[in-house]
């Protein structure tokens, strides 16, 4: 063989310099020829022309160069032949005298050129010459050269190829063929490219089969040509794809084994013919797929039918699929089919068919929610089979089962209905921890996303066991995880609890008991997020329960029950070492209790008070956490009427007893000063709701706040104190406790007035003197207008 | 120019009775030029005239004769002229001729057995002779003639077929539709490839003509390549079938010719030639018999199914091998 593919490219561009040069010439001659009407002249340049199509030192692309020049200069040849003939000149032996050609290539490009000139001249001789054309290619049997011969042939049949299902001649001499004829025609051209394209591979060395196989890839299109061809005959109707035309191409596919001639070719039917004909053809198509080559990519191609499938379902312009068409079993057991033929298949790509196939159903059977589910069940068992462990996150397979799986998720925008699909879980227990984790997140925000209520117990117990990731411990859950990140997860299922609504309070009752049972075992990083949302949802139930205590005898039960459910749950926290936030848990409860007033409630709201306040002295040391949570307790006994005396009183005592035995002085001071607020606007079932209005008291209390403060070592602190104190007993004052004089203003005033100029002079500072002169405002303020209420008059200022 | 009697000249002149409407044919003289004849066939009688135009005032001779004469000439033997054929009428006894004189003649159904031809050892000729016998130099004046030999149709023409090959190596079976071929004839035919395993680079089909001439020890062969067709272009692979179709009437061919007058032969011979990458020759030659049919009239139509003939073959197969046969 002649060193074909050993040529250097400069090499390439100088030898196809030259070859264009001579068809240059030649071409120029053969004009001249013909222009002085001196045709075999002409023929003959045209023959030394063609002669340059004999080369194997080109290229695949020098030689594509060369053929253009080449069909450029014999269409001038052709316009000749065509106007000669319209001038009634005699061609009539022109077929015969090209065949004397000594060479094939020059022979064969004359035979194609004369033969068109006789097929657009008689119409009638067009059935034999095409048969004889495609036949005699043959002859060519080298891939390169054969291939550009036979694309030929098919540029110049184009719109001359018979498309009608009757001769259009009764007479069998002068038909000119039908529809048949030219399947045929092309089906054979088609057949004998592709194998002269699949042989291209063994030419040469193979040291250089990478190179050729690249350069293999480039003329595919030469070979799919002959496909649009047949997608563009417009007699081709469903049936004769079916019966003639699909069955050959695919036998050719098949029978090829060629990898890349068979990964081109299917992609080309799937794209050249039309939706329509696919949806009859379907079993041939994929039953074709079966057979292909172990190399070839399967996957891509049944994809790229589905997909083109799914897109022509949800056309307006059309139809979509018949009724009677079972598109998506028809896939189903295709798919099956082929899964099962090829066991060296990657499981990613077993994978991404379930993903085509899952695009299919929905896009094409919006309803069926069942086919979703065999597809996850048909997933589930094929994992099972292949005995696959725990799929490690990003792996491929691991993110395609994701990519399978987030797709009912995305379409249905609902939890319920994805509730619907058995499988589902079946199929998430498949992915690692964190693989797990995402789609159980993913599923959650889904649901949050489109804010649809949970409406039954059993259906939030299959959303937590669905998303048990981030509901509880796992046993492939690594030691240590990112603490935003869980974090972050974890007031996700905050916030999805909120969507836990049940249409009636029982139904909702159950609701929350399944949820905490879930979960309470979420161990105790998990439960700081859930459970306080839980006992909020719970709170909210009693109160509707209140509502409903018209309809509903046993409400009062029911709100017990709720409560004594309230207690456990944030009993749970405190068990999980938590403080604050159950303390802060007990304190609404308490509120709730006794907003509602079932009956026995008075108990329920003593009991969540003392378990704050034994919170607060057994797990609260940190003295600012004292404070506040103090003054939280004291704030929340303050705005609480149900307590008869019996227990107001003693919660009063211990808020005054706990405030005064903070540790810091300044913490005393206002512990104590706050206390003072539970003597007046208390109120307890003694007092009618009224609020208690003691005097007396709230005036030991003041007095007990200065004296503090007048402990108080840092003079800064202590002013702040006096004018914290001040605005306390100015408060009282104004709301007519006649405990607290002028008199004692006036001395807490000149105490500040002497202090306040011997602080020194900094941010501190300058805070107080403006909290100082804007209380100084108010009191001017209020002597000088006339209002009713206690007078200022005398008040030195 | 008559000093010595010599200058008693006359023009002779062969004019046939049919000249205006007989047909004409090539054929290549012994020099290699091309020269346009009257054309006969087997048992056509010559009729016409010889016209003998005096160039001086008188004529005096021993008489005037026409032969007819069909001969081989060797051109090893240039002395020798073998006639098979040679008839003869008087046209005049001896005498004088004093004016211009126009003779009839006539060969009735003259046998004319062969076929007029001009090879590379041999030539074999008819003409018309006419002598006027003088005392010192004879003049003559000799009309030559080509014959063509129309055959019938051949009774048995069955067609060309063989397996051949090289072990392990090359399979094909080859098929031409005739073994039999007129000459304005079409030879149809298709190569089968049952086996590859070289490298092929081209196939073509050759037309050798084998002159023989000679006997014994003194036979001379002389082959001559009278069309060389490439059929095939490129390596081909198990499973393939070429097609071929060589048109005759393009060539220079004569009818295949046996044993003529014991003196030569000349014989037909196809050549298959495949030759592979390294160059090497692979070729199978296969006698065909070349005869001459008689013209008729064509019709366009006609000539265009000869124009695509094609050999049908049962064992055709299109489908697809594996590319690879190693």
């Amino acid at each position: 063989m002649p060193p074909t593919q050993a040529v250097a490219s400069e090499d390439q561009e100088k030898l196809l310099e030259e070859a264009q040069q001579v068809v240059k010439v030649q071409a120029f001659q053969m004009k001249r020829s013909l222009d002085k009407g001196k045709l075999m002249d002409g023929l003959k340049n045209a023959s030394n022309m063609l002669g340059e199509l004999r080369t194997s030192l080109l290229s695949p692309k020098g030689y594509y160069e060369l053929y253009m020049s080449v069909c450029d200069e014999l269409r001038h040849l052709e316009q000749y032949l065509l106007d000669e003939y319209q001038k009634g000149h005699k061609i009539a032996d022109l077929y015969e005298l090209v065949q004397y050609a000594g060479n094939i290539v020059p022979r064969l490009y004359l035979l194609i050129t004369v033969g068109i000139v006789y097929i657009k001249a008689h119409q009638s001789s067009r059935k034999d010459i095409m048969k004889d054309l495609v036949e005699m290619c043959r002859g060519v049997q080298h891939p390169l050269r054969g291939l550009f011969l036979r694309n030929y042939l098919l540029q110049c049949t184009r719109n001359y190829l018979p498309d009608t299902e009757q001769d259009e001649s009764d007479n069998p001499e002068t038909a000119g063929g039908n529809i048949e004829d030219s399947i045929d025609f092309i089906l054979l051209n088609f057949a004998e490219m592709n194998k002269l394209w699949v042989r291209m591979q063994h030419q040469g060395h193979s040291r250089d089969w990478e190179k050729r196989e690249k350069e293999r890839n480039e003329l595919r299109i030469l070979v799919g040509t002959n496909l649009v061809r047949l997608s563009q005959l417009e007699t081709v109707d469903v049936e004769r794809y079916k019966k003639d035309i699909l069955p050959e191409v695919v036998e050719q596919v098949v029978s090829c084994r060629d990898t890349i001639a068979q990964e081109y070719l299917m992609e080309c039917i799937i794209q050249v013919f039309p939706d329509e004909f696919h949806l009859q053809t379907l079993s041939i198509f994929l039953k074709a797929c079966a057979d292909l080559n172990t190399a070839v990519n399967v996957k891509n191609i049944i994809i790229a039918m589905i997909d083109r499938l799914a897109l022509f379902a949800c056309r307006d312009d059309t139809a979509g699929i018949p009724a009677d068409l079972k598109l998506f079993d028809i896939f189903s057991l295709q798919i099956a089919g082929i899964i099962e033929a090829r066991s060296d298949m990657p499981t990613e790509d077993i994978v991404a068919l379930q993903v085509s196939l899952i695009n299919l159903a929905l896009k094409c059977y919006q309803d069926r929610v069942d086919y979703i589910d065999k597809v996850l069940e048909t997933t589930a068992s094929i994992f099972e089979k292949l005995k696959l462990e725990l799929l490690k996150n990003n792996t491929a397979v691991a993110k395609e089962l994701q990519r399978l799986l987030k797709i009912p998720v995305d379409s249905y925008n609902n939890i319920l209905t994805l509730l619907k699909l058995e499988h589902f879980v079946h199929v998430v227990e498949y992915l690692d921890y964190e693989g797990r984790k995402t789609i159980s997140a993913y599923i959650v925000n889904n649901a949050i996303d489109n804010n649809l209520p949970v409406p039954s117990q059993e259906q939030v117990d299959q959303i937590l066991t669905l998303v048990a990731p981030l509901v509880k411990d796992q046993p492939d859950q690594p030691e240590e995880e990112d603490p935003e990140d869980f974090a972050e997860e974890q007031g996700l299922m905050g916030r999805f609890i909120n969507l836990l609504q049940a249409e009636d309070a029982d139904q909702q009752y159950l609701i929350l008991n399944t949820a905490r049972k879930h979960f309470g075992v979420g161990g105790n990083k998990r439960i700081k997020y859930t459970l306080p949302p839980l006992t909020f949802s719970a709170f909210r139930l009693a109160f509707t329960y209140k509502e409903l205590g018209e309809e509903d005898d046993k409400w009062e039960k029911k709100c017990q029950k709720i409560f004594t459910f309230c207690h456990q749950t944030i009993t749970a926290l405190i068990k999980a070492e938590l403080a604050e936030l159950p303390l802060r848990l007990f304190l609404q409860g308490a509120l709730a209790a006794g907003e509602i007033g079932f009956e026995n409630h008075e108990t329920v709201a003593y009991e969540f008070m003392s378990q704050a306040f034994s919170l607060y002295e057994d797990e609260i040391s940190d003295s600012k956490a004292q404070l506040a949570a103090i003054t939280l307790i004291i704030a929340t006994f303050e705005r609480m009427s149900c307590f008869g005396e019996e227990n107001h009183e003693p919660l009063r005592t211990q808020c005054a007893l706990a405030a005064s035995k903070l540790l810091k002085k300044p913490d005393q001071c206002r512990g104590v000063g706050v206390c003072s607020h539970l003597f007046w606007s208390g109120r307890s079932t003694e007092s009618n709701g009224e609020e208690i209005h003691d005097g007396k008291r709230v005036a030991e209390c003041l007095k007990k706040a200065l004296r503090i403060a007048n402990q108080c070592m840092d003079p800064t602190v202590q002013v702040q104190l006096f004018v914290e104190i001040l605005n306390r007993y100015i408060y009282f004052y104004e709301r007519g406790n006649d405990q607290i004089t002028i008199q004692v203003l006036n001395q807490l005033l000149d105490k500040i007035r002497e202090d306040m100029p011997n602080l020194e002079d900094n941010d501190e500072t300058e805070q107080i003197t403006k909290h100082y002169n804007n209380t100084i405002d108010h009191l001017r303020n209020k002597q000088e207008s006339a209002e009713e209420g206690p007078s200022f008059e005398g008040l030195a200022l | 120019m008559s000093f010595f009697g010599l200058g008693q000249g006359a023009d002779i002149d062969i004019a046939l009775d049919d000249a205006a409407t007989r047909k004409q044919a090539e054929i290549k003289t012994d020099d290699g030029r091309k020269e346009k004849l009257y054309l006969f066939y087997d048992g056509e009688s010559l009729t016409g005239r010889v016209n003998v135009t005096l160039k001086g005032k008188k004529l005096e001779h021993q008489g005037i004769r026409i032969e007819f004469v069909g001969q081989i000439e060797l051109y090893y033997d240039r002395g020798n002229h073998h006639e098979f054929t040679s008839l003869v009428k008087e046209l005049a006894r001896p005498g004088e001729l004093t004016q211009s004189t126009s003779y009839p003649f006539e060969f009735l159904n003259v046998e004319k057995p062969y076929e007029s031809y001009t090879g590379a050892n041999v030539r074999l000729r008819y003409f018309l002779r006419v002598t006027i016998t003088k005392r010192l130099t004879d003049t003559v004046r000799e009309m030559d003639l080509v014959v063509h030999t129309l055959s019938h149709y051949p009774e048995v023409n069955s067609s060309i077929k063989m397996e051949v090959g090289i072990e392990d190596c090359l399979h094909i079976e080859f098929e031409y539709n005739k073994s039999k071929y007129h000459l304005k004839d079409v030879i149809v035919g298709k190569i089968y490839f049952l086996l590859v395993r070289i490298k092929i680079k081209h196939m073509e089909l050759a037309i050798i003509k084998r002159e023989t001439t000679g006997s014994g020890p003194n036979t001379f062969n002389e082959n001559e390549t009278i069309a060389k067709y490439e059929i095939m272009d490129g390596a081909p692979v198990r499973g393939e079938s070429i097609p071929i179709r060589l048109f005759l009437s393009g060539y220079e061919l004569t009818p295949t010719m046996r044993d003529v007058n014991k003196k030569f032969s000349v014989r037909y011979y196809l050549n298959l030639v495949l030759v592979d990458e390294e160059e090497r020759r692979y070729f199978k030659q296969q006698e065909v018999t070349l005869w001459r049919k008689a013209d008729k009239v064509k019709k366009p139509l006609q000539m265009q199914r000869q124009q695509m003939q094609h050999f049908v073959s049962p064992s055709q197969n299109s489908k697809p091998e594996p590319s690879s046969d190693e």
